[in-house]
């Protein structure tokens, strides 16, 4: 960051300070009409930040207070206005997303209407083939376009706002965007939330950089933007500002809720009023027979949890395999794309979101056990291939198809244990909807208020919230806290060890590397290598020959051991070592930390492809460390 | 549904303004067309007549074409015969929204110049004044009638049915239903009565599973069902006492009601409700004039006029301001219309498309479900 020019605080830090420049002339007075206040008698003007009596009178109460009012102006304003063009945008961007989805569905027939329309079966099959496959093909294009060769998605939010920049690529996001919309308009087995919490976090975050460049700007817009997807797509508010603070940004501070609410309220504003958009889908309300029937929601929250496991290791293990695959990057989405193509004719569901499917499950005996289990395995088979073979979208949906089919199952089994002494099958469904999805996104909060804002029943809300916390409960023990902490764990970024360790691992030796070193040839004599160290005060010289080579360093506290005569005769090469600790520039500074546990000294030296490009300090290490604690409890605990 | 003394004054000149012009019209025209006639193919019954006031009847007196009516019960066949036997039959039929997609996809009637209609009073013009999907590339709509579910109040003097899902209902409801041998509407009630809500319902319907389901639900009456075939009979039989509920279009349980005071009520819950619609047959002998008799029975005030006689809401806004009283009662009819607001908000919009493209392979099942 530049510290020369003023920080930018956005336009509406300009408009503010315009303003408050214009006021300020008012006051600052002209030297030929003031007071002569000094001995000399040179006219000086009044300073009026300085109070005559001691006492501040009104002139110095208004540039006390204004200041501060300025300030809380600027915040209040920032804040506000942040959520609302956030919201509004994101609203705007999720609505039309998912229209654009729902359209190709149509056109490319992937929906149940548009097939039951063409009804040739020839063309059906034809296309229920063909879509699929060309759109992994276009999928796999696309993503030789983004540099990790992956579509991004929530996981790279979550890292942009815990790693305290939150900025988000724009390149990435926007061609991740139109992957994922190729992928859910081709009738990939993937879900379309993800992507839409993905796309709001970074409308979010490229937004934030009109507002200003304080850091805590982006990780705000983050969470103001992943809250408005959430807030449209579920016409849930509460369950969208509930899930910025879940998933992406893990804590709660005053000052990035307000946006985070503006924005999901706007959201939801959006969808319902503005667009008419129907919620995911309406259920009605059930009342729960027996008390008893809790230990069955207790049991489908446990076996939900293991069944999310199961699904979640697929995702990886279909990564793994996509990996060792000797095929060309594009084909591979294709490939998925192929099999969700071959199976759909016999199991349509797969296809798509598969929307139709959570309406049937909650209608009694719509399935057979058969059916259910069929569907069950087809459908986490193929979202594990499309996810881990390359195709943009998220795990949300799917998750929900597959917990609704279990829980429908599970309701099938106490009807046949406890003949006719269950509740409707729809609880049992929702149950264990919310069972596998909320391990897999970790996030046991917002599906209990999405359970509670579809439906707004208590009953059905309270059933969830047991099963969800028994899921979360297992999950986490078995698995990790969610798909997207272990998909970040494999890239290097383990939230699990909090995030001080995350932000300092992604700093790096290099950024703090010193040149304040005594550096000598390797022929320096010993003697001119004592004078020098004595003369600068430092304790140790290092050696390099003549191409810049590190060869080793010598401290003064070894040169003192050695007799006058060496010192006199021997130069620095004979007697140099390469010392306990080296450290490369692309060491992270939590690796740093790590080897200086054990390690006394002045200086460590840093060599980059045996070259010494400098030394760093313990105290420097020491300091980024609490520097980057200092700013994350700064941002946690923001009120304002 | 407010009404501005202003609007409504303005609204009168210029409905005066615009019968005086058609008076001169009529003096010269009547006197050119004389002697020619326009065969138009509809419904007959309280439909027809509420036609013959608000539309044929000023367009004779206007053109001086005669209007001669054929009656119909539907469906595309009536266009389908018409090419290869008959082609003097019909040079205007009003035909079912679907219906008129399905014929117009296949080419049977001649594509409709929507720039010719008469814009609303207050200058708005007639393609945003209509409601939207009411105006087709073969087709403009005139009003908007539903398919409800209506019960004979002597059966249930107690509780009395009040939604779809009563239909299915003996235990509460015994008693024979009356529903029309078509899967039009029963298909939608079958799943709407499972809590599917309306915006599912086709989507559901467009799976073998939601097809299946829905003859599950209808299997649980299908001993009590008679089929009626003619939409004059529900209400028949349900005034003389032959069956308990029935389904039908609002109109004729409306006009079996008020205008015959039979003891019927309509249940709004699911209504099906969709559009009519005017289409010109393809080489239809009076086209030009079939065209020009579209144009005239489309303005604000025409449309309004058949919601006079028929409860059937007109198919573009600015007529649903000028809907007030029935004639010839005077009860208020705005209650009995499918577009009445609570009416509306229960209603099932029938998916116009779908129907075109999949009403032969449904049927086909319908009837295979049967013989069953």
């Amino acid at each position: 960051m530049r510290s020369s020019t003023p920080p930018w605080n956005g336009w509406i830090g300009l408009i503010i300070e315009d303003y408050w420049s214009r006021l300020e002339t008012f006051r600052r007075l002209s030297t030929s009409c003031c007071i002569i206040s000094n001995w000399k008698g040179h006219p000086k003007p009044h300073d009026s930040h300085k109070t005559a009596s001691g006492i501040p009178g009104a002139i110095q109460l208004l540039i006390r207070y204004g200041v501060w009012l300025k300030k809380v102006l600027l915040r209040v304003l920032t804040m506000t206005l942040l959520g609302m063009a956030v919201g509004t945008c994101v609203a705007l961007l999720a609505v039309g997303f998912v229209e654009v989805v729902e359209w190709s569905n149509e056109i490319l027939l992937i929906s149940p209407r548009s097939r039951m329309i063409e009804g040739d079966t020839v063309w059906l099959t034809t296309a229920t083939i063909a879509v699929p496959t060309i759109g992994g093909l276009l999928v796999g294009l696309l993503c030789l376009l983004i540099p990790e060769r992956r579509p991004h998605g929530p996981p790279d939010a979550i890292q942009a706002a815990q790693s305290l920049d939150g900025a988000m690529p724009v390149k990435a996001g926007a061609v991740s965007a139109l992957a994922a919309g190729i992928s859910l308009g081709a009738g990939a087995s993937v879900g379309q939330y993800g992507p839409l919490a993905h796309i709001g976090a970074s409308v979010g975050s490229w937004l934030s950089r009109a507002f200003g460049n304080s850091r805590y700007l982006g990780t705000i817009g983050i969470g103001c933007g992943a809250a408005a997807a959430i807030a449209t797509a579920f016409n849930a508010p509460i369950a969208g500002l509930v899930f910025a603070h879940e998933v992406i940004l893990r804590h709660y501070s005053l000052r990035a809720f307000a946006p985070i609410s503006v924005a999901a309220t706007l959201g939801y504003l959006v969808a319902n009023f503005a667009f008419d958009r129907q919620p995911l889908f309406r259920v009605e309300k059930f009342a729960i027979v027996s008390p008893y029937e809790f230990l069955g929601f207790i049991l489908i929250g446990v076996a939900g949890a293991v069944l999310a496991t199961v699904f979640m290791k697929a995702v990886l293990y279909a990564a793994k395999l996509a990996k060792s695959l000797a095929l060309p990057a594009p084909f591979k989405p294709a490939l998925a794309g192929l099999m969700v193509g071959i199976v759909a004719l016999q199991i349509p569901e797969v296809l798509g979101i598969g929307k139709e499917v959570l309406r049937f499950a909650i209608i009694e005996n719509t399935f057979t056990a058969y059916e259910l289990v069929l569907i069950l395995i087809a459908k986490l088979i193929l979202t594990a291939m499309c996810l881990g073979f390359g195709f943009a979208g998220g795990i949300f949906s799917p998750g929900l198809l597959i917990g609704i089919l279990f829980g429908t199952l599970v309701g099938y089994g106490v009807d046949a244990v406890f003949f006719d002494q269950r509740s409707h099958i729809a609880l049992y469904a929702i149950c264990g909807m919310v069972a596998v999805t909320s391990p897999v996104i970790g996030a046991p909060l917002t599906t209990i208020l999405i359970v509670f804002e579809l439906t707004r029943n208590y009953d059905l809300a309270t059933a969830a919230m047991v099963s969800v916390a028994f899921a979360n409960l297992v999950g986490y023990r078995i698995f990790g806290r969610s798909l997207f902490d272990i998909q970040l764990h494999m890239r290097n970024f383990d939230l699990s060890l909090g995030r001080d360790k995350v932000i300092i691992e992604r700093r790096r030796v290099g950024d703090f590397v010193s040149d304040d070193f005594t550096r000598a040839a390797a022929d320096t004599s010993l003697q001119s290598v004592r004078d020098s160290l004595l003369h600068t005060g430092r304790t140790v010289a290092y050696a390099v020959d003549d191409q810049g080579l590190y060869l080793g360093m010598l401290s003064i506290n070894q040169l003192m051991e050695l007799g006058v005569k060496e010192v006199a005769i021997a130069r620095i090469e004979d007697y140099a070592t390469p010392g306990p600790l080296i450290l490369s520039p692309d060491d992270s500074l939590w690796d740093a930390m790590v080897k200086l546990e054990d390690f006394v000294g002045e200086s460590i030296p840093v060599v980059d492809e045996g070259r010494l490009i400098g030394v760093v300090f313990e105290a420097s290490i020491v300091r980024a460390y609490l520097k980057a604690l200092n700013e994350i409890r700064s941002e946690e605990n923001a009120a304002a | 549904m407010k009404s501005d003394p202003k609007k409504m004054r303005r609204h009168r000149q210029q409905y005066l303004t615009a019968w005086l012009l058609a008076l001169l019209l009529m003096s010269c025209g009547g006197v050119i067309n004389a002697g020619q006639v326009l065969t138009v193919v509809t419904w007959g019954g309280p439909y027809e007549q509420s036609q013959k006031k608000a539309f044929f009847d000023p367009f004779e007196q206007e053109t001086g074409i005669e209007v001669k009516t054929i009656r119909y019960n539907g469906g595309i066949e009536i266009l389908k015969n018409r090419q290869e036997s008959d082609p003097a039959v019909g040079d205007l039929i009003d035909l079912v929204m679907a219906d008129n997609l399905a014929a117009c996809n296949l080419g049977l009637l001649e594509p409709l110049d929507h720039s010719t209609l008469p814009d609303a009073p207050d200058g708005t013009p007639a393609i945003d004044d209509f409601y939207p999907g009411a105006l087709t590339d073969c087709g403009v709509s005139l009003n908007i009638y539903a398919t409800v579910l209506a019960f004979d109040r002597r059966a249930f003097p107690g509780i009395k049915p009040s939604r779809v899902s009563d239909l299915f209902d003996l235990k509460r409801f015994p008693g024979k239903r009356a529903l029309q041998r078509e899967p039009i509407a029963v298909l939608e009630w079958a799943l709407r009565a499972y809590g599917v809500p309306q915006q599912e319902i086709y989507n559901l319907l467009s799976t073998n599973r939601g097809i299946s389901l829905a003859f599950k639900q209808l299997d649980l009456i299908k001993d009590h069902i008679l089929w009626w075939q003619d939409s004059a009979q529900p209400a028949r039989l349900l005034a003389q006492g032959e069956v308990v509920m029935a389904s039908g279009y609002n109109g004729r349980f409306f006009d079996a009601l008020v205008n015959h005071n039979h003891p019927i009520q309509i249940i709004w819950d699911g209504q099906v409700y969709e559009y009519s619609t005017w289409g010109v047959p393809r080489n239809a002998p009076m086209s030009k004039q079939a065209k020009a008799f579209i144009s005239f029975a489309s303005a604000t005030d025409r449309l309004a006029q058949q919601a006079k006689y028929i409860s059937y809401g007109p198919a573009r806004a600015s007529s649903g301001a000028q809907v007030w009283k029935h004639d010839p009662s005077g009860i208020d009819i705005r209650p009995h219309l499918p577009t009445f607001e609570p009416n509306f908000a229960a209603g099932i919009s029938k998916d116009h498309e779908w129907y075109a493209h999949t009403l032969p392979r449904l049927k086909q099942q319908f009837e295979r479900w049967l013989t069953e």
